[in-house]
């Protein structure tokens, strides 16, 4: 330390004597390259005014025996440098290598190199690399002293990495007497090299340069004679070359490693000379630090025309540029700007340098995958541009809405967007199973999140100020104003047409405005790198989106609408995309002429939806459409075709989940009858059923070719942030598909609870999302939808006292046997039992008649017919599956017996009972959801095939095991809800009860038929067909004016606005299960007010529910 | 309440493993992942691996009972229809899978195919051959890693 205090006590009096403005860094560099010697620095000075590099590094380091010298000093002190003119230069001689021998002292003598051989096996066009100088110098012909301090120095620069050396920039040192040893290590580096070089053929497209290097002449005797008597300083405009545009131009510091007066002119073109690039990988590949391989680089050294080597850059600026040149992408032009006259070692040179870079980095209009599992590169090849934006600092003119290091650094930076003072909400994250076996795990609809959870995560923006889009005239409905708009949305987000799409900026990209004329503005996606001179558009990325919007609100009509709009095959950048009208047998010749080998089919619209709604959307498209304007055809059931071709032919084709993923796992993969055709839009309806993105569902929908693609869906996330995920993979928006971008810039930041990873979703959603809610205004401030009101009413029973009787009874049962639980220590091991204890509470509010157990055993008619049945069907199919009579006696005595056998699959005593014709019992919906088809399957237990058609439903008598008609009496519930119903006859008003338990609905039918009150039923059991009959009788028909519904058959998608009366029998753990309910009646096309009922038994666990839901909630 | 999301099913299924256990296997489900089980497996007397203790791990897919359940071997062993990473050659494991059946039933299953390996139907060519070329080596083989992995756990 004491040398620093030394030092300014020197810099005072320096500054003394020269004046103050002298910079410190300067003094302090010629103070360490003079030792100390204060005269020798005041000279300096004098000699030099203002001249020294203000970036010197001093660094001290002892060397041999205690003698300071900078660590920089063997290239200030080398003796030879050889160097090859054609880099980066314009115009340098072919064949023709100066030589420039320099002695310490300064004085300049013709060198001669005798033999300079180059290695040929390293002139490819990627030989840039090499610069293998295996020549012998001819040592006569040198008068330089020898000086003992660089050849150390030497010996210590390249030890440590001889063997990753083959650069050009250590032949340098080849003074002659150390040339034997440095031409050995360079023949070795040289055939190190070569191998490397054909290892990575890595085109490098370098126009200027190439075409000299790929005509080495090998016997030539390269030699130059650089005279100082007539040189001509070289000058003038670097010249346009259609490949290479300007990025700009930065004032960079020179050091000058030679000496000398009038070497440099004012504006005179100096040419770089880069180290090899094989050198740089190979040490990126040995070194662990990046900057480490920076450092063992060799220097960026510039010379002139007239005197060959003036001088080099400072590390910081090789470090930086030669990773960039190297790339091939990159390249650079420099001059000088008002040089020192006199030159003296380690001086500063201002160099004007100007900035190229290659037109090939411009990836205009080609959507590039981006792939994070590949092993990283370093930052700058990568990201040429980049890096080189960074270097010059040049300013975004329109900044990322993210970048990878805001999100990258775990500081709490940067306002991205509104500063919202939003909590965090949180979703559990997907639990994933441990070990090889991992699956990713789903939880169920009992976890799904809220709507205002769901509003806060993706955004819902309350007024949108969109164009509205007049609905085609096939179209036989009215649109409201917000769904004009989302048409118009729809219409625009569909277009591939970059000019006419949105205007905004896509969120990872950056508008860069560059020097040169013919590209005045740049786009560079701060993700990956990739640069265009194409304007990004948020839209452009993937053509569809998500229609988000609330459940109600109609998305199908828009869809529709959309449809009709556009009705396309295929992709229609085959086509002119502006004939509106598809010519058939065109598209027919053109597709068997330009794809022949393929043979793809070209399809319309595909429909993907869960089962319940196919038929619902078969309707609407034929009731909302002009007659003939839309062909249609649903591809489900029995009657399926294979051909491709004939699935192609109408405009819109209607499928479940359950079908597409059943074809794509039958076929392999790709050769199912879906994935055979390129649609030209692919809707997936209640988007959220992929929302496993590894399900087999999922990956189908990922799989298919589409032009277009569309999620619709009220809840986009339902459980997880993953959610989200799958259908960003479905719709195919780069970088999110990727999982590696998803979890590292969303899914893990967001685990962790940084809140940035929220408004990326928002800002990743802002362009492909269209979410309105029910509360949504439009521009004028006025609610986007108005939907008549609804009223939600609790209805209060109270039982009476017979049943509050056995309701007390079958509680204290219950809590006895909690309690041994609890006393056991024993109640998680017993979830299940506990549960079901508390199904039966909740069971015998509805009626006591759904817990009872016992009753007469003679009621059962019809059972010895079924016997009969049985054993005939036995004898039908055949001997080998023949059933034993005996078997059958005894199933049908159990029955008879009301011995409930428990399902196979579920486990649990069946609900709506079948038996099979192998006399197998089972519940119908766990029977028909383990069949991959329909129509049928086979038998759980034995393997028999079984079909639909042929299973008998189990006597339903047999659900209570008393004679409910006999012994008929009504619940409070039931009570209350017939004296609802017996008042609703009179105003005409439809009505739909809902309940979990189907036997309940069973129990309703008694009194119903009884008041002769018309009702339909709506459940499980019912194949498609019959539902799209009983959904139709109920809408259109007048005499049937209740519907009975089972929750889960009929929570989602139905649009049941017929009805403006909900009864909701029973209350449900999960709220939003409820609400999906509420929402098929009270949503787009209900014209009347709606009343939702919901039924509680007073003092009973459904009280405790109701908590448990508001906690929820 | 983690274990609200599980199916009733696998919460019945995992309580009647727990307090019936069938004999020579037991299954218990991970603390944090109820759909995960370690399992161990007796090997089956009069097999060559009798006196083996052999772990195994059992996933139970988000489809389960619709979809079989993932079942490996983490014990290494020498058997003709199990791969050296564990991986079982088990029609009902495949396309034979029923919802019918159930965990208890599938560790039944692979309990019996230590007791009968089936060289004709292999999933590791290796042993097969060995099996078929030499039956008495290889399950002198098969005893051998018995006792060599199968033995102190």
């Amino acid at each position: 330390m004491s040398y620093l205090d030394e030092w300014s006590e020197w810099r005072e009096k320096i500054r003394s004597v020269l004046g103050s403005e002298i910079p410190e860094s300067d003094i302090t560099a010629a103070l360490s390259r003079y030792d100390g010697n204060l005269n020798a620095v005041i000279n300096l000075f004098l000699d030099s005014p203002g001249a020294f590099g203000r970036s010197v590094n001093v660094t001290r380091t002892s060397l041999g025996g205690g003698v300071r010298v900078k660590t920089e000093a063997p290239d200030v002190a080398s003796g030879l440098h050889l160097f090859d003119g054609g880099k980066g230069g314009v115009g340098f001689d072919d064949g023709k290598k100066s030589v420039v021998s320099e002695s310490l002292d300064g004085s300049f003598s013709n060198v001669k190199v005798k033999e300079e051989k180059w290695d040929e096996s390293g002139f490819g066009d990627e030989s840039k690399a090499l610069v293998p100088y295996r020549g012998c110098v001819d040592s006569s012909s040198f008068s330089c002293p020898i000086d003992p301090v660089p050849i150390s120095c030497v010996k210590l620069e390249t030890t440590p990495v001889s063997c990753v050396r083959p650069d050009a920039t250590a032949s340098p040192y080849a003074k002659p007497a150390t040339a034997p040893v440095i031409s050995s290590v360079m023949t070795e580096t040289a055939a190190f090299s070569t191998e490397k070089t054909e290892k990575a053929q890595i085109p490098r497209v370098k126009p200027e340069w190439a075409p000299n290097r790929l005509k080495p002449d090998t016997n030539s005797d390269r030699r130059i004679q650089l005279c100082r008597s007539e040189p001509e300083a070289e000058k003038g405009d670097f010249p346009e070359e259609r490949d290479w545009f300007l990025v700009g131009r930065a004032a960079i510091p020179g050091l000058s490693t030679t000496k000398g007066r009038n070497k440099l002119e004012d504006d005179e073109i100096v040419h770089f000379n880069f180290p090899s690039g094989d050198a740089w990988e190979t040490r990126i590949q040995y070194r662990s630090s990046w900057k480490a391989a920076c450092a063992a680089s060799g220097f960026v050294r510039f010379s002139t025309k007239r005197y060959g080597e003036i001088g080099r850059l400072s590390r910081e600026w090789a470090a930086c540029l030669v990773p960039l040149v190297n790339s091939s992408k990159v390249k650079v032009h420099g001059r000088c700007i008002a040089p020192p006259r006199v030159l003296s070692l380690l001086q500063e040179i201002p160099l004007y340098v100007s900035f190229y870079i290659h037109s090939s980095i411009f990836s205009n209009g080609v959507t590039s995958s981006w792939n994070l599992d590949a092993p990283s590169q370093s930052e700058s090849i990568s990201r040429p541009l980049l890096t080189l934006f960074k270097l010059l600092k040049m300013k975004a003119f329109q900044k990322a809405e993210f970048t990878p290091d805001e999100l990258g650094s775990k500081k709490r930076c940067l306002d991205l967007n509104d500063g919202s003072d939003e909590s965090l909400p949180m979703l559990p994250p997907a639990k994933r199973g441990k070990g090889c076996l991992a699956h990713s795990e789903q939880t169920d609809d009992e976890q799904a999140i809220t709507e205002s959870t769901l509003n806060k995560l993706v955004g819902s923006v309350d007024t949108y100020d969109l164009k509205e889009m007049e609905p085609p005239s096939a179209l036989l409905c009215d649109l409201r104003p917000y769904q004009k708009q989302a048409l118009y949305w729809m219409t625009e987000s569909e277009k591939g047409d970059v000019q006419q799409a949105a205007k905004t900026l896509h969120p990872c990209w950056e508008k860069y405005h560059i020097e040169d004329k013919r590209a005045s503005a740049v786009y560079l996606n701060v993700f990956s790198g990739e640069v265009t001179t194409q304007f990004p558009s948020a839209t452009q990325a993937a053509r569809g989106g998500i229609l988000a919007d609330a459940m109600g609100l109609g998305k199908t009509v828009m869809t529709i609408a959309l449809i009709l709009a556009k009705t396309f095959k295929g992709s229609p950048e085959d086509l002119a995309v502006d004939a509106g009208v598809w010519d058939k047998t065109k598209a027919t010749k053109e597709r068997r002429t330009s794809h022949n080998f393929t043979r793809r089919v070209k399809g319309g619209t595909l429909i993907v939806c869960p089962m319940a709604l196919l038929g619902q959307w078969k309707d609407e498209l034929e009731t909302h459409s002009r007659q003939g304007s839309l062909s249609i055809s649903v591809h489900y059931g029995g009657d399926k075709t294979n051909d491709p071709t004939v699935l192609s032919e109408p405009d819109v084709v209607l499928t479940t989940y359950g079908v597409l993923s059943t074809a794509y796992k039958s076929n392999s993969q790709k050769e199912s009858i879906f994935h055979k055709v390129d649609w030209y839009r692919v809707v997936l309806d209640e988007a959220h059923t992929i929302k496993a993105s590894k399900t087999q569902v999922a990956q189908a929908a990922f799989a298919l070719t589409s032009y277009c693609r569309w999620c619709l869906t009220g809840t986009p996330l339902q459980n997880s942030l993953e959610d989200l995920y799958s259908l960003l993979c479905f719709l195919h928006v780069e970088p999110w598909c990727n999982w590696a971008w998803w979890n590292k810039l969303i899914q893990k930041p967001y685990e962790i609870g940084d809140e940035r990873a929220i408004r990326l979703v928002k800002a990743i959603l802002r362009s492909m999302m269209l979410r309105r809610t029910k509360e949504s205004r439009d521009k004028d401030g006025r609610p986007i939808l108005v939907l008549p009101p609804a009223d939600i009413q609790i209805v209060e029973c109270e039982q009476s006292e017979a049943e509050r009787d056995f309701y007390e009874a079958l509680f204290r049962k219950s809590k006895v046997k909690f309690d041994q639980f609890v006393a056991q220590g024993k109640v998680l091991h017993n979830y299940a039992s506990i549960l079901e204890l508390l199904l039966r509470l909740r069971q015998c509010c509805n009626h006591p008649f759904l817990v009872m157990s016992g009753g007469d055993n003679n009621k059962y008619a019809d059972l010895s017919l079924l016997a009969q049945r049985f054993l005939e069907d036995g004898l039908n199919t055949g001997s080998s599956n023949k059933i034993s009579s005996a078997y059958v006696e005894e199933v049908v005595d159990e029955i008879r017996r009301g011995e409930a056998t428990e399902c196979p699959i579920c486990l649990e005593a069946p609900d709506d009972p079948i038996l099979t014709q192998c006399a197998h019992r089972m519940c119908r919906e766990c029977l028909f959801s383990s069949w991959r088809c329909q129509s049928g399957g086979p038998c759980p237990i034995c393997r028999n095939k079984l079909s639909r058609a042929d299973l008998i439903t189990c006597p339903s008598e047999n659900r209570f095991r008393v004679d409910i008609e006999k012994n008929w009496t009504e619940s409070a519930k039931i009570s209350k809800l017939i004296e609802c119903l017996v008042k609703l006859r009179k105003t005409g008003e439809k009505s739909i009860i809902f309940s979990q338990w189907t036997s309940f609905l069973d129990l309703l039918e008694i009194p119903l038929i009884t008041m002769k009150i018309g009702f339909l039923r709506f459940d499980g059991k019912l194949v498609q067909k019959q539902r799209e009959k009983v959904l139709k009788e109920f809408t259109e028909g007048t005499e049937k004016m209740v519907l009975l519904m089972s929750l889960k058959a009929g929570g989602v998608g139905l649009n049941l606005t017929a009805a403006s009366n909900v009864f909701l029998m029973d209350p449900w753990w999960n709220p939003a299960v409820e609400e999906q309910a509420i929402m098929r009646i009270h949503r787009f096309g209900q014209k009347l007010r709606v009343i939702v009922r919901r039924f509680i038994v007073k003092e009973t666990v459904e009280e405790r529910m109701q908590q448990v839901q508001a906690r929820r909630g | 309440m983690a274990n609200s999301n599980l199916p009733r099913r696998i919460i019945k299924e995992t309580q009647r493993l727990l307090s019936e256990p069938a004999p020579g296997i037991s299954a218990s489900p991970s603390e944090d992942n109820m759909r995960y089980f370690n399992v161990m497996i007796l090997g089956p007397t009069q097999s060559p691996y009798e006196g083996g203790v052999f772990k195994l791990e059992l996933f139970l897919p988000e489809e389960y009972p619709m979809a079989a359940p993932k079942v490996r071997f983490l014990t290494k062993i020498y058997h003709p229809n199990i791969d050296k990473l564990g991986r079982i050659c088990l029609d009902i494991l495949k396309d034979k899978w029923s919802p019918a059946l159930q965990i208890r039933t599938v560790l039944l299953s692979i309990q019996a195919l230590l007791s009968a390996p089936n060289p004709d139907d292999p999933l590791s060519d290796n042993i097969a051959k060995h099996w078929k070329t030499n039956e008495a080596e290889a399950v002198e083989t098969a005893k051998e890693w018995t006792r060599l992995y199968a033995s102190g756990a």
